[in-house]
């Protein structure tokens, strides 16, 4: 897919560009329950100052005219259409991460009390873009309410002079061809709780000191990432451990836990559309139980590997390769969906068991730090096979995890807190419905 | 600056309501207490007044109440100089027979709007009566059963289609047209043929193919308009592959 192709440019009119790559698989699969909708909450100190915030919204959006946008139908593919509607304010009074109804904008802005919240389709952006629109509008709305904010973030700029750069789909920039397929993983375990009726997702946040954390992770001498992702993986194995009986999901032995990589950490790039891939840390059961310094290792080290610049090449190649390919670009749309819908689970969700997504530490100049106590990551809600995911985000003094959560049970959640809490770390939990 | 006790949020100290979800904000022991509604109910009533005081079914039935007593009093009067002037009924039976078969139609499609099959169905029911009437009126020549009733049944069937094609039409404009064209087209077959059945006693189709061919080439060309020049800008982004 050329970008050229698409008419990026924010010129007068109806402009319009086609979905970066990552982005593709979505329109298949949404669901009113599987609605890929990821949210960003921003918790204040004080209550959020409705007209203050309607004047920030007004002027980042602005800002950012790609991010107005509604999702069309084409022949052969979903594009991304401007539409000339103002991002919606709405009461936080709903489920979370609803589906985006059709000819809406993609995003919209929820507030109850304290918290102020963004929730963005993953068409749109991953969580890094979504985190970047959000910083701005909370810098903007800190800049209403009388904070002096340093020029670097200053948002001045012409519409005709936003970077291209900024809406391009940087998965095409970094493709290399003629790089070997990747070879395809054997199934993963799934927890076997059963599913609550619907709407399912439920959201448990857990309020960590980052300061405890930090302390158990470095003497360990490993990130949080890796921590966390390693507790995942041993209370997943825990969890089969204890399985009694015979079950189909027993069969499965391999526990993996996807974890998001942000690329543009890795390779340059100002996109804030969908720039992120995946590492699949993962334990085989079938090699014996796992002690929880084993994992840590293996994980650490497998982190490292997988987020080689030259894997990732390998796997941003396989990705966009596809979908480059004529005969793949000439099936009409509908068929593509039913196709994209299959491939979803056989090759997404089936190869792992869980996903653990860390936004990192949050940073934003001095006085609008100062308005927030903490962020909370919530991804978008995990579909019937993977039942469990968990969002991670740091601020300030206090890192917040987000269980979504769709089946009727807590074990996943209270084992990995009380694991947490067995390294003399301080667990505040509450439930946001 | 003043809370919102429902979302929580802080607005302007002077401001009534709450501007994010509606909640009134002013003072609740002033005597307003009136005004003092939640602003989403202030929101839905409004939106009743506006929209739904007169229903569609409410119009509806006003205009059936005033046609009614036009028709009827129509009716009455034509009847009464006829009988008046001539001792008799004699004219005045063809419009009071119309204005009854056009007072039922308008009946049919006040009540059953919601049953399409069964209002078509009386309202053809109704005119095959009027036919009828009109023959016994005339004297029995017999050209309702062979020429009017089929053609009827041949109206009311393209009708019955194109109104169901229209409603399913997901983008109304030109298309309208065109399907009325071809209707109208299809329409002349049927009726030569029948004609030509009552006449010759054979099929013979002659002039209502030439209106066909032509109606089918304009309906064509609007039917182009309609799908591909009206988006002829999004077809780049419709078909990009």
């Amino acid at each position: 897919m050329d970008i050229k192709s698409s008419n990026i440019t924010p010129a007068p009119g109806k402009f319009w560009f086609t979905l970066d790559n990552a982005a593709k698989i979505f329109p298949a699969v949404i669901t009113s329950e599987v609605t890929s909708v990821l949210r960003i909450t921003a918790v204040l100190n004080q209550p959020v100052r409705i007209k203050h915030l309607q004047k920030a919204v007004l002027q980042v959006e602005k800002r950012f005219p790609h991010f107005r946008v509604q999702l069309k139908e084409g022949f052969f593919w979903y594009y991304l259409e401007h539409l000339p509607q103002h991002i919606p304010i709405e009461p936080d009074d709903k489920p979370p991460c609803r589906k985006f109804p059709n000819g809406r904008l993609l995003i919209r802005i929820m507030v109850k009390g304290n918290s102020l919240s963004i929730e963005c389709s993953h068409i749109l952006t991953d969580g890094s873009g979504a985190l970047e629109f959000f910083k701005t509008i909370l810098i903007v709305y800190s800049c209403e309410c009388g904070a002096k904010i340093p020029p670097e973030y200053q948002l001045n700029i012409p519409v005709e002079r936003i970077s291209e750069e900024e809406y391009e789909d940087a998965y095409n920039r970094y493709f290399k061809a003629e790089i070997p397929p990747m070879v395809k993983r054997s199934s993963a375990f799934h927890l076997p709780y059963p599913l609550k009726p619907v709407p399912r997702f439920t959201v448990l946040k857990a309020i960590v000191p980052l300061e405890q954390i930090k302390e158990v992770v470095h003497t360990k001498e490993v990130s949080i990432t890796v921590y966390l992702t390693s507790v995942y993986l041993y209370i997943l194995q825990e969890i089969y451990e204890s399985m009694k009986g015979v079950s189909k999901y027993k069969k499965r032995k391999k526990l993996r836990v996807q974890v998001p990589v942000n690329l543009r950490n890795i390779f340059p790039s100002k996109t804030m559309r969908n720039f992120t891939l995946f590492v699949m840390p993962e334990i085989d059961l079938r090699l014996g139980h796992y002690s929880f310094d084993e994992i840590l290792k293996s994980v650490y080290h497998q982190s490292k590997l997988e987020t080689d610049e030259k894997l990732i090449h390998k796997n941003i190649s396989r990705n966009v390769g596809s979908e480059r390919k004529l005969y793949i670009r000439g099936i009409p749309l509908f068929l593509k969906s039913l196709i994209l819908r299959m491939k979803y689970y056989s090759l997404g969700t089936n190869q792992y068991s869980g996903v653990l997504t860390n936004l990192g530490k949050i940073d934003l100049p001095d006085e609008t730090g100062r308005q927030i106590d903490y962020f909370v990551m919530t991804p978008p809600p995990p579909n019937k096979r993977l039942k469990i995911n968990c969002g991670v985000a740091g601020f300030g003094d206090k890192l917040v995890l987000s269980f979504g959560n769709v089946t009727q049970s807590l074990e996943f959640e209270n084992k990995f807190l009380q694991f947490l809490r067995d390294q003399n770390i301080t667990v505040e939990r509450e439930t946001i419905e | 600056m003043v809370q919102c006790p429902n979302c929580g949020v802080e607005a302007e100290e002077n401001a009534n309501f709450c501007p994010l979800c509606g909640e009134p904000l002013m003072d609740k022991t002033t005597e307003n207490t009136a005004l003092i509604k939640s602003g989403r109910n202030r929101q839905n009533e409004k939106l009743l007044t506006d929209y739904h005081r007169l229903t569609g079914y409410q119009k509806r039935k006003i205009f059936w109440q005033i046609s009614g007593l036009i028709l009827i009093s129509g009716i009455i009067i034509t009847l009464l100089i006829d009988f008046i002037t001539h001792r008799d009924i004699t004219w005045s039976k063809y419009p009071a027979t119309i204005s009854l078969v056009l007072f039922i139609n308008f009946t049919l499609n006040t009540f059953l709007r919601k049953k399409m099959t069964l209002m078509v169905g009386l309202s053809f029911l109704s005119v095959t009566g009027l036919f009828i009437l009109f023959d016994v009126y005339a004297g029995d020549t017999g050209w309702e059963i062979k020429l009017g009733i089929p053609i009827l049944l041949a109206a009311y069937l393209t009708v019955f289609v194109l109104i169901f094609l229209v409603r399913k039409a997901k983008q109304k404009g030109l298309n309208v047209i065109a399907y009325s064209l071809v209707a109208a087209g299809l329409f002349c077959i049927y009726t030569e043929g029948i004609i030509s059945i009552y006449f010759r006693d054979s099929v013979y189709f002659g002039w209502s193919l030439v209106v066909m061919v032509s109606v089918a080439l304009i309906a064509l060309l609007l039917l182009y308009i309609h799908y591909r020049l009206k988006k002829a800008t999004d077809l780049k982004r419709f078909f990009h592959i």
